[in-house]
């Protein structure tokens, strides 16, 4: 790959000159100082880097894709503001202090950039500062996050694009065969951005002094300091394509196993994104789904699972902004733009800030948005109406709230908790003037006499981060805490059991109500009201004992073969043996053959070992005092994704060889002695 | 060293020890040169297997002995890699679906056609046809039987297929009617006495008849668990001699221990605990409908005369959503908490009425 980069790197510095006009157009220029008279951008050829923006024009003060892929889009519209300039880019953060994002958040970025720039403390983390990969839901500061920063710490960043503007100018514009893949481009930048130091250090000298409010004002990186550099990726070449997937992986390792004295951070941007679909039901359930077809990126995808659990690897994840943060920022923003005189009342402010979901620049468009329809019409509705109008945007409701409103089965005119805000008191007293009282039922049918409930299916349905299996999964792991008798746990156990079983043996005939059904059942069965007796939520443990199953399969499937190799040896056929008679009825023999004393018999006709997985079973018997309930708990930041993802892993493990809770606990501990080495002293990780 | 089950299973229709009539029929057909589709159904541990076997050296000679495993790779719909061992000799192809899991249908198919349309080109071969035996036929999922239905018409001239289920009422009727059914009843006790008497001779031992009756007695005919357990008894105890218990297999006390724990206790906490026995039995293998099978056998027998058949008729219902459902342990679930409430509400006399 060496000497072929090479090459391709001198034909990139003339193609950087001729493609000077094109980088204009995509906003990105490795530091295009006026002062400096050879322009060598060998980058610029391939992709964008976020390098400093001449402040003068205002339209390109922004290096992020999306958010200048909306202002393109919205800038002919002439509802906006005067400028024409999104609030979100106006009013960027340009401090810590500005930044709505939980103080102690950004000093975890802090201390990694610290630790990768410099080492940290000991001086010695710097090689284990590899890759910080930064997740959480779109519109919570991460970007801005790393931008601010910047400023601070004093680095820059080289940012790759996926432009595919490129393509097309390179084929016309030089002779090199056209056929120069998005992700060789791709692997070109890493490799030079990490390596070709020089180059970067001498391009890189200081730009204008220009910090209006309309720009960020430039790092003034001194030449001598400014080799602080990190790359940071925000777009990713389509690794949901395998092939791209697995020469991603690739790129990375190769990166990470070059023993590089001070090496280039690499900051990945990752915002969530959902995956919804009854087509995994059935794949879930087998244990036999690919992720190849899901169209989510996660961390899980992004990286591959050797690097994910190295130490170079670190994920800080953001929380959607607090409300309270985000209705601070959004006075403070509303302040600087309208002085004392907002148009946008507090109670706007709020229903901003409530259907915002901890999106930040959701609710600053909403902001910006209303504003100019309150400038074109004062009068227009109430607040509610006005802000709703611009403001309706899927809320999604967290696993653990969609669980909560399920197994408390809140109805009509139930006594508020003791615990209850007077607010939400108040919000539930409305719920109640609004619901109907259901039909009594004839006599025979009295027993299934229903208050009216204060949990719409419909928008639980609607707002479920997770498909109806999934969320089967929960109820039936937690329902019983919930149940005061076993007729209770009846109606839920039957209704799990009929849902499961409705529909059709292909994925495309499963039952599209399923998720209806469940929670109207769990609703119908469970108690009112149900008792707070602090239960806890758990989450399935369905999916370690799928794991463990197919640990066992595997065994059965040793010894079956191991039966049939011994038969084939004296020429019988012994493919009889089914899997369910040798785990049903082998198990005397096995237990027999495992006694130590036995006769010694060579390894060749030695029963496979991995027989244990399935022949051995002890009784231990319950003992009351301790119920176990789930091995893990639900909390509150948790979200199904994760969870199902923990599968997907888990199921990764397997394929792995390393399943089991203690043994991969072993695994790993064994594994961290070896990747930190002894000498490095480590004060903290 | 292979284990006595194998080490001692009868090699031709002649060495067979009962069912003698069913022995005669199958001789006559693989001599009468028609030889149909054919379908073994029976109990575990009848000899179906054996039968099959037999019959296949009846129709073609030893050559069907000389057996060779091969590996093969099978792509699935979504280019998952299959890797299927298969069994094969010159003449017969073996299949066991469930080594292909969901994608048993992929397999069957160009398992079929391969066979399907190559002709015999050994000239010394006694028939003209290959015999596919389709293991575990029960167990193919409803599109690999509709594939399979297919495939038996339009390839009968070059190839027969051999069916072996437990039973029949998992196969489509296209199926059926297609095969020539052979039911393989379980031994009774005096064949079954015979026959290990027949193995311990061979392996060089004195049987006493007692012990035999003893593991007769709790092997239920299942002919093969007999003799597994003969074989595990001997190997703990080579004598054979003093108070000999047979020990039942793990799962099955499990199993019994579990329905215990149904009877014994009726509560949102109880039905916690079972289900974590039940996951414990799911995650070694045990199959749902077996374990549902034996509970609900040990629970009827514990509880009193009045809700026995509610018992029993829950489980069929709850094993029937098993099968078409795709989480086991819902329906397992299901059942005992079904049982659990009938239980209590027998105690506390309670009325049932409208109770479903």
């Amino acid at each position: 790959m060496a000497p072929k980069s090479s090459q391709k790197s001198s034909v990139a510095v003339q193609k950087a000159e001729k493609s000077k006009t094109t980088s204009q157009i995509t906003t990105l220029k490795l530091q295009p100082s006026t002062a400096n008279t050879k322009r060598i951008n060998p980058l610029t050829a391939f992709v964008n880097l976020s390098q400093e923006r001449p402040s003068s024009t205002p339209s390109s003060t922004k290096a992020k894709g999306k958010q200048k892929a909306k202002q393109v889009e919205k800038q002919p519209s002439p509802n906006l503001e005067e400028n024409g300039q999104l609030w979100v880019d106006l009013y960027e953060p340009q401090s810590e202090g500005e930044l709505a994002v939980h103080v102690r958040k950004v000093e975890n970025v802090r201390n990694w950039f610290r630790e990768a720039l410099e080492g940290g403390p000991s001086g010695k983390l710097r090689k284990y500062r590899r890759i910080l990969v930064l997740t959480g839901p779109a519109g919570t500061a991460k970007s801005s996050t790393i931008r601010i920063l910047s400023k601070e710490l004093n680095f820059e960043t080289l940012e790759w694009r996926n432009s595919m503007g490129y393509l097309y100018q390179d084929s016309l514009s030089t002779s090199r065969a056209p056929d120069d893949t998005m992700f060789t481009k791709f692997q070109l930048f890493l490799e030079r951005a990490s390596k070709c130091q020089s180059v970067f250090t001498s391009s890189t000298t200081i730009s204008g002094n220009g910090s209006s409010p309309l720009s960020p004002p430039p790092r003034s990186t001194p030449t001598s300091s400014s080799n602080h550099r990190i790359i940071l990726l925000e777009e990713l070449p389509n690794i949901l394509h395998s092939n791209t997937r697995s020469q991603f992986h690739d790129v990375i390792r190769s990166l990470l196993e070059t023993n590089d004295p001070s090496p280039v951070p690499i900051v990945i941007v990752l915002s969530d994104s959902g995956i919804r679909g009854e087509a995994g039901d059935e794949r879930l359930a087998s244990g036999s789904w690919g992720r190849d077809q899901d169209g989510a990126v996660d961390i899980r995808t992004l990286l591959p699972k050797d690097v994910l659990q190295g130490p170079y690897v670190h994920e800080i994840r953001f929380n959607p902004i607090a409300p309270t943060l985000l209705k601070k920022a959004l006075q403070a923003l509303l302040n600087r733009h309208f002085g004392s005189k907002s148009p946008i009342t507090g109670q706007m402010l709020d229903v901003v800030v409530d259907s915002a979901n901890g999106d930040i620049r959701s609710a600053i468009m909403a902001l910006q948005f209303a504003s100019i329809r309150l400038k074109k019409n004062p009068k227009g509705g109430g607040p509610q109406v006005l802000v709703e109008s611009i403001t309706r945007r899927e809320q999604s409701l967290v696993l653990f709230h969609l669980l909560g409103k399920v197994f408390y089965n809140k109805r009509k005119g139930d006594p508020p908790p003791p615990s209850a805000l007077a607010k939400d008191i108040k919000k539930d007293q409305e719920l109640d003037r609004r619901l109907e009282d259901p039909p009594e039922l004839p006599p025979h049918l009295s027993e299934h006499n229903r208050k009216a409930s204060r949990v719409d299916v419909n928008t639980i349905y609607a707002d479920s981060p997770i498909d109806s299996s999934l969320f089967s999964l929960y109820i039936h792991q937690n329902y019983t805490q919930f149940c005061t008798n076993v007729d209770e746990c009846d109606g839920i156990a039957d209704w799990l059991s009929w849902a499961d079983s409705s529909g059709g043996e292909a994925w495309h005939q499963i039952n599209p109500y399923r998720f209806h059904l469940m929670a109207l059942g769990t609703l119908h069965s469970l108690p009112t009201p149900v008792p707070r007796l602090s239960q806890k939520v758990y989450k399935p443990d369905f999916f370690e004992n799928l794991n463990k199953e197919k640990e066992a399969r595997e065994g059965v499937r040793d010894v079956r073969s191991w039966i049939i190799e011994q038969g084939s040896d004296s020429g019988w056929d012994l493919s009889a043996w089914t899997p369910k008679a040798i785990a049903t009825e082998l198990g005397g023999i096995l237990r027999a053959q495992d006694v130590p004393s036995s006769k010694t018999l060579s390894p060749t006709q030695r029963i496979p070992l991995s027989h244990r997985t399935f022949s051995s079973l002890k009784f231990i018997h319950p003992r009351t005092e301790i119920r176990t309930l789930g091995r893990e708990q639900l909390s509150e930041g948790d979200d199904g994704e994760l969870y199902s993802d923990g599968a997907t892993v888990l199921e990764e493990q397997q394929d792995m060889e390393l399943w089991q809770g203690g043994k991969d606990e072993d695994m790993f501990s064994k594994a961290e002695v070896e990747w930190w080495k002894e000498s490095d002293d480590i004060v903290d990780s | 060293m292979s284990l006595w089950v194998d080490l001692y299973r009868p090699r031709s229709l002649e060495d067979l020890h009962y069912h003698n009539e069913l022995s005669n029929r199958l001789k006559s057909l693989a001599s009468s040169g028609d030889f149909p589709h054919m379908l073994f159904y029976g109990p575990s541990g009848a000899g179906k297997k054996t039968r099959i076997t037999c019959t296949l050296k009846q129709l073609f000679g030893s050559g069907v002995e000389k057996l060779k495993i091969d590996q093969r790779i099978f792509l699935s719909p979504s280019k998952r890699k299959l890797e299927i061992n298969i069994v094969q000799s010159n003449f017969h192809i073996e299949i066991t679906p469930s080594e292909a899991g969901n994608y048993d249908r992929v397999v069957i198919q160009e398992l079929l056609k391969e066979i399907a349309q190559t002709q015999q080109v050994d000239l010394n071969a006694k028939q003209r046809f290959k015999v596919v035996v389709i293991n575990e036929a029960d167990s193919l999922s409803r599109d690999a039987q509709a594939a399979l239905r297919r495939t038996m018409e339009k390839y009968m001239s070059n190839m027969r297929i051999i069916l072996c289920a437990n039973s029949t009422s998992r196969l489509i009727a296209p199926i059926k009617s297609r095969c020539l059914l052979m039911r393989v009843a379980a031994p009774d006790a005096e064949a079954m006495q015979a026959v290990m008497q027949h193995v311990s001779k061979r392996a060089g031992f004195d049987l006493p008849p007692d012990v035999a009756t003893k593991i007769i007695n709790d092997s239920g005919g299942n002919l093969r668990k007999a003799i597994l357990c003969l074989e595990a008894l001997k190997m703990q105890s080579p004598d054979l001699s003093g108070t000999l218990t047979i020990a039942k297999p793990d799962w099955e006390t499990y199993c019994h221990k579990v329905a215990d724990l149904i009877v014994s206790e009726q509560s949102p906490a109880r039905v916690m605990e079972v289900r974590q026995k039940f996951y414990e039995l799911l995650s070694h293998c045990i199959p749902p409908t077996v374990i549902l099978k034996t509970v609900a056998d040990r629970v009827v027998e514990r509880v009193d005369e009045a809700i026995k058949a509610d018992v029993m008729h829950w489980a069929a219902v709850y094993e029937v959503r098993m099968r078409m459902g795709s989480k086991k342990i819902y329906h397992l679930e299901a059942w005992v908490v079904k049982v659990m409430s009938l239980y209590k509400h027998f105690f506390y006399g309670m009325d049932l009425t409208g109770f479903d």
